[in-house]
């Protein structure tokens, strides 16, 4: 396919801007114009992705920002706003050498200002993800309008893994330099230096972007337009794939039983790719200060009780990997997954959730029950309910009688983080890009705080598993990171604080016309630079 | 009628006495509203995936969610009683814009069907009532108790299934085709077309009601005395039926329209979910799950308002039709 | 009176139909947990079984009882119905025979307070009150009952207004009655028919109610219901249609024969209309 290509100017120049990015590009027939359809669901509440980082906004954002880096499939950076970079061997000076004549949406040049406005002012202020992310940082230095110098108080190695322009979108400084950052009013009129525009967005509709023609990668992007549209109903999602008025969909946007019909018809392609630095994790949170489940015979017993084969195949329709641990295998690939934990998905997994319960003191009583609780739901829609009613039939076989609860995610997130009002709760949580960003939180002593919403809210801890993450988050080594994690996952599978049912895969619907749409880790959060139409 | 300044003092003073109503609506709401557990700042960081606990502060402060409920209530009526719905911090709009973005589609969809319900219902009930205990009647009655029986959902799940997955005739969802960016009457005809399923669906259980009221009433004004009379002069039947009967029996049929302009906006939460109608009821839906309060009391603010404008019309449209009922 | 009434409702056949029917729902949900002993919630099969098969009515997602679901669910569904309307119809009669009765400010009150309630959008109310309580079994009669009473209160009003005037109450207020005793004894049975003809009706309009509120998401998780079911099974609409298409007809049905008796009974009470 690489031979057979004719170059014409445009194409080689782009085929040159692919060939500086470092990536492995073949030379496609890549075709100009087109309008790719995006299903997004639900509808974000804003595009102030700098702001918020509600899941559906980076859907939409991820093409109109760019990010300092790219990631390939193997998780390391590739370079994007930056050109290249170096960081000291303590870890504590990164410097960026910024592409030049990038020009934002309003032709207005990209500087080493904007990228010191957006990580002091806006990401490490306002950004929920951010906050953390730079904690380390305490300036940005500009010595050129090329070149921009992190200082951190400590090393933040898991800080390379969040500058994606989903993650991290570099803004312009003349316009969100001035007023209220957290109300602007170019809030919802998203401007970047991306390969798309930001044209309009009409409420409970669509959201159109047009190419940018001045994008600095020359010739990109090939499509012309794209229109992420909101649909609430499912069925209607599915729909509209299945007709091929819309091109692209995922993060469980159509409901994973028509995943399989949809993958069935020539048109259409299905993947579970580009979730990598997402890492979805499917689990039930355990209080583990409400009796009986701050007894661990009790929380290793309800363990073993779930069937997380079960759920995956008829709730998830066989969209899930079995989880181990606090770990998701994707962190195979950078040598942090570990399998060497207690295996809860055994075969004999009832007989011992029986013994484990007898042992603890809950034998059973005369009607078969040992005792009473209730179980919260995740309040993110059907599979949740359906999985929810599974788990109850479940715990019914162990003696175990659940009632269930399903509130609204205001409610729920009151009751699971704040008021603690719960036994077990059905949750969804993300590993995100690095263990440091997406793990700790659910462990770490010092994130049991009443009122944050998806930290420690099983409030289970150790000093010895504290440990082991303090010293993960400050080591270069990959080897040393991965042997504290193998501890880590190994000590808190045994104290079975959450119950880790399945690595969630997330199928991405694609229409085969459109090509190189899903092309990196970050998937739907990616630019679609590359995306084109084949006619 | 005729528009002189008693029917203009007459409107005034109507509206004047929905005032208190209105803001009655807005205020119980209010205080139901603080009810609910968890905040708009609680949901953000929950969609966020999280958040740290400053930023939910910052949060909360920007909100005004920091304040004592009175003086939030007091402020927001305040605000109201200024025609000002204030800010929705979620979606970054002010709660007006918002709102009037909505409220297009909603009252195309609510406007068409009433009018199909209502003109569809007054003519199949004419149609019943001309013809009592024929096959004629009989089919029509039939439809509609079963039409009466349906669920409005369902039968928009089956629609879809039917005319836009098996037969392909008309979109699925939607208000108009988004690829296109249709302009001028293409836009118009486009919509037109988008609006077909909905306003069958969300019409279906308002013309049955409708046939059956105007069939009952029909053959209830048949028996009056003034008919009788009519009769008895040698009129012929056709003249009776549509010149006094069909005016009077309208009647009925009018006011229950009018009375449920409150419950078309509800059932339109329905549909406007099932076929992705960009309308008001999905944003209201979407900001109660959001705690997006000032949105939601927007809403019920400006369709309280809606209601009695309605009913105004209706109480209009009776001195037109039957000009013995007098201004009270 | 008795023997005419009966004559004329059994006489009208769709009314009879529908009679036979909901005795037939009654009698399969209140026999719900003989019929289909146990949690219908529970999985007995695989998953997606179609109908007439080893199950009559096949399996759904999870490999649960269909039949057991529509047994089961006719009982949430009934119950749910039943006393939403009870507590709606007890509510608008009361608040109805009030302002009726005294008229002048009470009435006056009361009327603007009805009004108040019919401005509100009523069904998005009704999510939000559930919402607010959590979906569960009382929270949705709670809200169906808020927001159905109105149209019952202006009935009665409307009632006791004209009855007000006739002859035996004015005797009866002249014998120094108490004014409840009049308000219920004396009026009330008078007016019971509308107000039952009305409350038949009501039932039919609280199942949609309630079955349209599961479908949102906003049922009890704990109470096997058709509306529930619809819901669960919309995304399979097209892969398995007799998951939705099976307690769709059931709410059809039971709702279409609720309608029936509820108009035979009027028609039976009001035999001027039928002779038309």
């Amino acid at each position: 396919m690489s031979g057979s290509t004719i170059f014409g100017r445009s194409l080689a120049a782009a085929l040159l801007a692919a060939a500086l990015c470092a990536a492995p590009e073949f030379a496609l027939a890549q075709k100009r114009g087109g309008t790719l359809v995006q299903i997004t669901q639900p509808e974000p509440p804003t595009l102030a992705s700098y702001l918020s980082t509600s899941g559906p906004i980076g859907q939409v954002t991820a093409k109109i920002y760019d990010g300092l880096f790219e990631y390939g499939f193997d998780m390391k950076p590739q370079p994007c706003l930056a050109e290249s970079w170096s960081v000291a061997p303590d870890g504590k000076t990164v410097t960026f050498k910024l592409r030049g004549g990038v020009k934002f949406h309003d032709g207005k040049p990209f500087t080493s200002a904007d990228v010191q406005f957006t990580i002091m002012e806006v990401l490490k202020k306002v950004h929920p993800r951010g906050i953390n992310t730079f904690k380390e940082v305490t300036a940005v230095e500009t010595p050129d309008a090329q070149t921009a110098i992190f200082r951190l108080a400590n090393a933040a190695p898991y800080m390379m893994a969040a500058l994606s322009g989903y993650e991290s979108p570099m803004l312009p400084k003349h316009i969100y330099g001035t007023g209220d950052i957290r109300s602007h009013e170019s809030a919802n009129k998203p401007l970047g230096t991306g390969p798309f525009k930001f044209v309009e967005w009409r409420r409970g509709e669509l959201v159109r972007l047009d190419r940018n023609p001045d994008y600095w990668r020359s010739g990109q992007p090939y499509l012309e337009r794209i229109v992420v549209r909101f649909i609430p109903d499912s069925a209607t999602r599915t729909a509209l794939l299945e007709k091929g008025d819309a091109h692209v969909a995922g993060f469980g946007a159509v409901p994973y039983n028509d995943v399989k019909r949809l993958a069935a018809l020539p048109g259409i392609e299905v993947t579970t790719k580009g979730y990598e630095m997402i890492s979805p994790v499917v689990e039930i949170t355990i209080n583990t200060k409400r009796p009986p489940f701050d007894n661990v015979k009790v929380r290793q017993a309800v363990s073993y009780a779930v069937n997380r084969q079960f759920a995956i195949d008829n709730v998830w329709f066989g969209y899930g990997r079995l989880a181990t641990g606090a770990i998701s295998s994707n962190f195979k690939a950078s040598g942090l997954y570990s399998a060497d934990v207690r295996n809860y998905s055994v075969p004999n997994a009832v007989e011992m959730a029986n013994k484990l319960l007898d042992e603890a003191g809950f034998p059973r009583k005369a009607d078969g029950t040992r005792f009473e609780i209730v179980h919260d739901i995740t309040p993110y829609g059907e599979e949740w309910q359906r999985f929810g009613e599974t788990v109850q039939q479940q715990l019914a076989q162990v003696g175990i009688k659940a009632t269930l609860r399903y509130e609204d995610v205001a409610t729920w997130l009151k009751r699971t983080y704040t008021d603690y009002d719960f036994f077990l709760t059905s949750n969804f949580l993300y590993n995100l890009a690095d263990p440091v960003l997406g793990v700790h939180r659910s462990f770490h002593s010092a994130l049991i705080k009443q009122g944050t919403v998806f930290v420690n809210g099983s409030r289970w801890s150790s000093p010895q598993t504290d440990e082991l993450m303090n010293k993960a988050a400050l080591e270069p080594d990959t080897a040393k990171r991965g042997a504290y994690y193998a501890e880590l996952q190994k000590l808190t599978a045994e104290a079975a604080p959450i119950i880790w049912v399945h690595e969630l895969l997330f199928p991405t619907i694609l229409n085969k016309r459109y090509k190189d749409v899903i092309v990196s880790p970050l998937g739907i959060y990616g630019a679609y630079n590359r995306a084109w139409l084949d006619r | 009628m005729a528009i002189g300044p008693g029917t203009i003092l007459y409107v005034v003073r109507r509206l004047l006495q929905a005032v208190p109503i209105v803001v009655g609506i807005v205020v119980l709401n209010f205080l139901l509203l603080q009810l609910a557990p968890g905040d708009a700042a609680t949901v953000l960081a929950g969609e966020a995936g999280g958040a740290p606990a400053e930023y939910v502060a910052q949060l909360r402060e920007r909100f005004g969610l920091d304040r004592p409920m009175h003086v939030q209530l007091l402020l927001y009526v305040k605000n109201v009683l200024m025609l000002n719905l204030g800010y929705s911090f979620r979606n970054s709009m002010p709660v007006s814009e918002l709102i009037f973005g909505r409220l297009g589609p909603t009252l195309l969809l609510m406007g068409t069907t009433l009018i199909v319900s209502v003109l569809s219902g007054v003519l199949l009930g004419l149609l019943a009532a001309t013809a009592v205990n024929t096959w004629r009647d009989r089919v029509i009655s039939v439809a509609a108790v079963i039409a009466y029986a349906t669920p409005l959902f369902w039968i928009g799940l089956m629609l879809i299934l039917l005319f836009s997955i098996k037969l392909d005739w008309l979109p699925t969802t939607g208000m108009e085709d988004v690829v296109a960016f249709n302009e001028g009457w293409d836009r118009v005809l486009d919509i037109a077309h988008h609006l077909v399923l909905p306003t069958l669906t969300l019409s279906l259980f308002y013309m049955a009601l409708y046939t059956r009221m105007m069939r009952a009433a029909m053959l209830d004004q048949r028996g009056m005395d003034y008919v009788v009379t009519a009769r008895s002069k040698g009129l012929a039947e056709r003249l009776i039926t549509y010149r006094h009967v069909l005016r009077n029996a309208v009647l009925p049929v009018v006011t229950m329209a009018g009375v449920q302009v409150g419950s078309l906006l509800g059932g339109s939460v329905i549909v406007e979910s099932v076929f992705a109608w960009p309308g008001l009821g999905q944003l209201a839906f979407q900001s109660l799950f959001a705690r997006d309060f000032n949105l939601l009391l927007g809403i019920f603010f400006l369709s309280a308002c809606l209601v009695v404008v309605v009913n105004l019309i209706v109480d209009m449209v009776y001195l037109v039709l039957d000009p013995r009922i007098k201004l009270g | 009176m008795q023997q005419p009434f009966w004559r004329r409702f059994v006489r009208n056949r769709p009314a009879a139909f529908g009679l036979a029917f909901l005795a037939f729902v009654v009698v399969l949900a209140l026999g719900a947990p003989l019929l289909f002993p146990g949690d219908p919630f529970r999985m007995v099969d695989r998953t997606f079984l179609p109908p007439f098969g080893a199950y009559l009515f096949g399996t759904d997602s999870l490999g649960r009882d269909i039949a057991a679901g529509i047994a089961h669910g006719g009982r949430t569904s009934l119950m749910v119905g039943l006393v939403a309307t009870v507590v709606a119809v007890s509510i608008g009669t009361l608040l109805g025979a009030l302002a009726g009765f005294y008229r002048g400010w009470i009435d006056d009150a009361l009327m603007r307070f009805t009004e108040f309630f019919q401005t509100i959008p009523t069904f998005l109310f009704a999510i939000v009150l559930v919402a607010i309580m959590s979906p569960s079994r009382g929270s949705i009669i709670l809200a169906i009952a808020v927001i159905s009473w109105p149209p019952i209160a202006r009935l009665v009003r409307g009632e006791f207004m004209a009855m007000r005037e006739r002859e035996f109450v004015q005797a009866a207020i002249c014998l120094g009655m108490t004014d409840l005793a009049i308000i219920f004894r004396q009026i009330l049975p008078n007016v019971l028919s509308p107000i039952i003809v009305a409350g038949s009706l009501m039932v039919a309009t609280a199942i949609l109610i309630e079955a349209a509120l599961a479908f949102l998401g906003l049922g009890d998780p704990n109470a096997m219901s058709w509306g529930f079911m619809i819901g669960a099974g919309r995304s399979f609409l097209r892969d398995a249609w007799w998951l939705c298409a099976i307690p769709g007809i059931a709410i059809l049905l039971t709702v279409l024969s609720i309608n029936l008796v509820g108009e035979g009974v009027n028609d039976a009470l009001n035999p001027r209309l039928r002779t038309l």
